[in-house]
């Protein structure tokens, strides 16, 4: 099965658990402060991965040290690069 | 070592996904299992919002993306050809 067909199997069990416990079907009562809390967990879990990717990027940003050297290098290459395509002729 | 801009706003950027994620749990899920005569209460909008928002923020998200790419694809055409 492919990487897809995982997720979606796995998505489709969770969304089936949930929509069970959360449609109350009458064999099933939960009491009613986790059937309030339970309702909106998908929308919970979707701003809870929002703020997770949001945690991350940040912290990977302010976490990556500056590479002087590799940025000098590479505005050399831009350079040599620049001079070697104006002199075959590109116009910029 | 990053630039203090970048440290800056990327703890700025933990921060508040932190702040955020507190805010919301409570809001879902503990607020449920308080009583409704408690204080904490009226700190947090009526319960639909909680749902309201996330997904109107989602459709603006979407909505700015679509912008985005038309624009950029717009931009990028090439003039259109007379003859061949």
């Amino acid at each position: 099965m492919t990487k897809l067909g995982q997720w979606l199997c796995g998505l489709a069990l969770l969304g089936s658990a949930w929509a069970a416990l959360a449609l109350a079907p009458p064999g099933l009562r939960l009491p009613a402060p986790y059937r309030q809390a339970l309702l909106p967990l998908p929308v919970y879990l979707l701003v809870a991965f929002g703020c997770y990717s949001l945690a991350t990027v940040g912290y990977r940003l302010a976490t990556f040290n500056d590479c002087e050297e590799a940025a000098a290098e590479l505005q050399e290459h831009i350079g040599a690069a620049r001079d070697d395509l104006r002199r075959r002729g590109l116009r910029f | 070592q990053a630039t203090a801009t970048d440290q800056v706003v990327g703890f700025g950027l933990v921060a508040f996904s932190l702040v955020l994620f507190v805010y919301y749990t409570l809001w879902i899920i503990a607020l449920p299992f308080i009583d409704s005569d408690h204080a904490i209460h009226k700190y947090f909008l009526p319960r639909e919002y909680a749902v309201i928002i996330p997904v109107v923020a989602g459709l603006l998200l979407l909505l700015f993306i679509g912008v985005f790419i038309t624009v950029v694809m717009w931009r990028s055409r090439k003039p259109a050809k007379k003859s061949d």
